[in-house]
């Protein structure tokens, strides 16, 4: 169990004009699990090649309680990784790929058997040794390469999607192995992700990767209800987005003035944002509502999706069930109540403006 | 039940294999088989016996199976690095790689054979076994990379990082996952550079310049010889140690799967 | 990487090279010092010696290389959609049968035919036991012939294999979906082969058939075992005018093998078109 620091790290790969990494900075406490979201092409595998020692930064450097551990060859690091795919080996058995870290650090056959069938407890799938790889469900693959993973008792794990590839109960059933497995081994462990509720879910803290940089880092909740950057609310299902200037309290927009809750200064383009789930929607005129037309309704069981015209703005509200279904082409007032309005920081929206 | 096509068709492909074999053997071990009996009358091992008794034969069977060995272990040791580049990696200047090791495997050897003739006559390399070797690996070489890099495109490195992380050594790694995923193309692509190398005629009458004589040398003045028993036996000779290689490998070949591209 | 690409470089380059200057005269043994197209005048429009052999020889090569190329793929085709329909431990059989023609080499093969086909070998034996002839000399001139059908035989017994396992891996990487959905359309079987495995496997069999030309093209075992003395397959002659004892002759025999390899390239150039289309389909 370790504290991690990721300073700076930059890489672009030959041929390449663009970096991967750029300037990539990240500390994860030790025992905590932060996860790492992004989209596909972020570079978030090969944040995950760097830190295990697959392959090397340009720049930056990576700290393991404070110590740098890129002159660390990878089979000394104690970074391990866990794939998408399980890499079981196929010529081994599920105890012998479990052990495989053991004997490459020559344990004792009494001791790799002893810590085998640990592991295998802990995963739940006792008695499982004899079983070959191909045996096995995918489920049961993961959790195998899981124990494969846990039982060199690493510095830091890595998982790298490796839930993606299974079905949604098998799926949800490993997520909470996992969370358990770590909180009581408290390992510190970086999970990467492009699964917005597993990284809810699962992380004590989430980071959002984009285009090669942190664009947010923050716990689950406070990055969902209030991300600091467009990219990094549009990352997290926000899609409303008002520009106007900033007054007293009120947002002018070219759809109408808003009531804000703002402690801000006055600003000529301030930009404000806020979760499709919190924009109401009603036949009548009200305070800090906007008129507009329904081009858009789905029932989607626990909610109803509209999407609503109101001048060149289209708002996706989320109105919570039991609600009655305003019909197609009414028109309707999609009121933004203001302590849910909430402005995005300057700062950061410069910074992934090219997304 | 089967349908009668399936039948004839596998009767055919069976017979047609056999058939070569069971030929050499009535011509091999016959006597006094005048025409026109149809079947010989009398069996004997004698001059099959004599044939391969004697001492050019046991000489150029040594040779032969000299060459091919060490043909094909170097061009594994040359090939498995420039295979694994080959089939993993895209860099600059790829294509020109790949044509350099595709050219060997469609000019003929009889035009590679001749333009080497006169500088391995040069360098002394002519008529040594060390200079048919070298000759040799001009075609079991690209093959041996083509096989392999076919293996490797679709070979998944992170086995590899995953036993890296987990403590491996490169020595470990190597020996213990790659080898051990890579195994049955290491042995197709060991035998088709074997079956290339002992087929060999040409490079070996070009480059041996008569010093180095191998089997199919030896078959080939058979041949001119013109007498029916010792061609069979020594034909019968040379396709044993193919059978035998690829009798034992057969596993590997179905489990490579059928991209065979050999041709000699 | 490195060692491969300056060992088969190095070698493979060294040759065209010594190839070329000897065509044209150089290092022949010969005291020419001075490059001369003489050889290739000589192959191409010779009034005697090797120019009148060439162009016949020539017509020859392409007869055989055409006709051998034909059949294997004709023959190739069934056997291949044949095996493809076989499944479980027949396949894996049929499979490794086909592979088991590696164990023959084209030399072996060539020997076995001429055991066989030959006046006094096996099926003149048959025939004779039959009562359809009485001496060797009736039978029919099957291999040694004129028209090369020993060779031909040789070639189509050997090279259909070697094209049905091309074709064959081209049918299983094929995702099979596209034969149900045909069916699922309404395809027959017969329909089903002919608008959906056909194409689908066209581009593997012509590039595979294009290499198999090249090779017949330029082989040289099988000919000479199995051939005439006139007309000559090309490689044949040029090896002959190659192992001349007068040294001018080594040049022409040169020359021919140059052009054999030119004509090879050309031909593997247009193969690896059709595979790259093989590879786009799939």
């Amino acid at each position: 169990m370790a504290n991690i620091d990721l300073i700076s790290l930059s890489k672009t790969y030959p041929g390449q004009i663009r970096p991967v990494l750029d300037r990539f900075s990240l500390n994860i406490a030790s025992g905590e699990l932060v996860a790492l979201l992004g989209p596909s092409g972020s570079g978030k595998s090969t944040l995950l090649k760097l830190i295990t020692g697959i392959e090397r930064p340009d720049m930056g450097d990576i700290h393991f309680d404070g110590k740098s551990v890129l002159s660390v060859a990878p089979n000394k690091r104690g970074a391990v990784l866990m794939f998408q795919k399980a890499y079981l080996f196929p010529f081994l058995n599920v105890a012998e790929n479990i052990g495989f870290g053991l004997k490459v650090m020559g344990e004792s056959p009494k001791t790799i058997r002893r810590e085998v069938a640990r592991l295998l407890d802990i995963i739940g799938l006792p008695g499982m040794e004899k079983r070959k790889p191909s045996q096995l469900s995918g489920g049961e693959q993961q959790r195998i390469a899981l124990a494969r993973a846990l039982i060199v008792q690493p510095h830091l794990l890595l998982l790298d999607e490796p839930l993606n590839s299974l079905d949604n109960t098998v799926r949800m059933n490993l997520q909470e192995a996992i969370q358990r497995i770590q909180r009581e081994l408290g390992i510190t462990t970086i999970l990467v992700t492009h699964d917005l509720n597993e990284a809810m879910a699962m992380a004590d803290r989430m980071a959002l990767l984009i285009n090669g940089q942190v664009a947010a880092v923050d716990q689950p909740m406070r990055l969902f209800q209030q991300p600091p950057s467009e990219s990094a609310a549009r990352f997290v299902g926000i899609t409303t987005f008002l520009k106007g200037s900033l007054a007293h309290g009120t947002l002018r927009t070219d759809y109408g003035n808003l009531v804000v809750n703002t402690n801000g200064h006055a600003a000529n383009s301030a930009l404000f944002a806020i979760r499709p789930e919190h924009i109401q929607v009603q036949q009548h005129p009200g305070q800090n509502a906007i008129p507009g037309k329904v081009v858009g309704c789905m029932y989607r069981g626990e909610h109803i999706e509209y999407q609503i015209a109101a001048g060149d703005l289209t708002v996706r509200a989320r109105v919570p069930m039991p609600a009655t279904m305003v019909p197609h082409g009414e028109n309707v007032f999609v009121i933004f109540p203001p302590e849910y309005l909430f402005a995005i920081n300057e700062q950061f929206v410069r910074h992934s403006s090219t997304t | 039940m089967k349908a009668l096509p399936t039948y004839i068709i596998r009767f055919l492909l069976y017979g047609v294999l056999a058939a070569p074999l069971l030929l050499f053997g009535l011509y091999a071990f016959s006597e006094h088989w005048f025409f026109p009996a149809f079947l010989p009358k009398d069996w004997t091992t004698a001059p099959f016996t004599r044939i391969v008794m004697d001492p050019q034969t046991g000489n150029s069977l040594a040779a032969s199976l000299g060459i091919a060995i060490l043909s094909s272990l170097l061009s594994l040791l040359v090939g498995f690095p420039a295979a694994r580049t080959l089939g993993l990696r895209n860099f600059r200047g790829r294509q020109v790689a790949w044509l350099i090791f595709f050219l060997p495997t469609v000019v003929p050897p009889l035009a590679v054979g001749m333009g080497l003739n006169i500088l391995f006559l040069r360098l002394g390399l002519a008529g040594t076994l060390f200079g048919v070797v070298l000759s040799h690996l001009v075609p079991t070489i690209p093959y041996t990379i083509f096989t392999l890099a076919g293996v490797f495109a679709s070979y998944d490195e992170n086995f590899e990082h995953q036993a890296w992380v987990l403590g491996a050594t490169r020595l470990r790694i190597f020996f213990n996952i790659t080898l051990r995923l890579i195994l049955p193309g290491l042995v197709v692509a060991g035998l088709f550079a074997f079956l290339i190398s002992w087929s060999q005629y040409l490079l070996t009458l070009l480059i041996g310049s008569g010093q180095v004589l191998t089997l199919p040398l030896l078959l080939f003045s058979a041949i001119s010889g013109g007498n029916p028993t010792s061609i069979a036996a020594l034909a019968l000779l040379f396709v044993l140690p193919p059978v035998l290689v690829i009798a034992a490998s057969a596993r590997y070949l179905n489990q490579h799967g059928n991209t065979v591209r050999e041709q000699h | 990487m490195a060692p491969a690409i300056l060992l088969v470089g190095t070698l493979f380059g060294v040759s065209l090279i010594y190839g070329l200057a000897q065509s044209l005269g150089l290092l022949t043994g010969t005291d020419q010092r001075t490059l001369s197209m003489a050889a290739y005048q000589n192959v191409l429009s010779g009034s005697e010696g090797v120019g009148t052999e060439f162009w016949p020889s020539l017509g020859f090569s392409l007869w055989i290389a055409g006709v051998s190329t034909l059949l294997s793929a004709a023959g190739a085709l069934p056997v291949a959609v044949w095996l493809n329909h076989q499944s479980g431990r027949g396949r894996q059989m049929d499979t490794l049968a086909l592979n088991w023609n590696l164990a023959f080499p084209h030399l072996v093969w060539a020997i076995g035919l001429l055991l066989f086909f030959s006046q006094s070998g096996l099926l003149a034996r048959l025939a004779a036991l039959l009562g359809w002839i009485q001496n060797p000399a009736d039978f029919p001139v099957l291999v040694r012939d004129r028209l090369g059908m020993g060779i031909i035989v040789d070639y189509v017994t050997k090279e259909i294999p070697f094209l049905a396992l091309i074709v064959l891996a081209a049918l299983r990487s094929q995702p099979e979906d596209y034969g149900v959905v045909a069916t699922n359309l309404g395809a027959t079987p017969w329909q089903r082969l002919c608008y959906v495995t056909l194409p689908q496997i066209l581009p593997s069999l012509i590039s595979g058939s294009l290499l198999v030309f090249a090779f017949v093209f330029s082989a040289y075992e099988v000919p000479a075992v199995l051939g005439m003395p006139y007309p000559r397959m090309l490689p044949v002659l040029a090896l002959d005018f190659f192992a001349n004892p007068d040294l001018h002759h080594r040049a022409e025999g040169m020359a021919i093998s140059l052009i054999i390899a030119a004509v090879v390239m050309v031909v593997a150039a247009i193969s690896l078109r059709y595979e790259k289309r093989a590879g786009y389909s799939q």
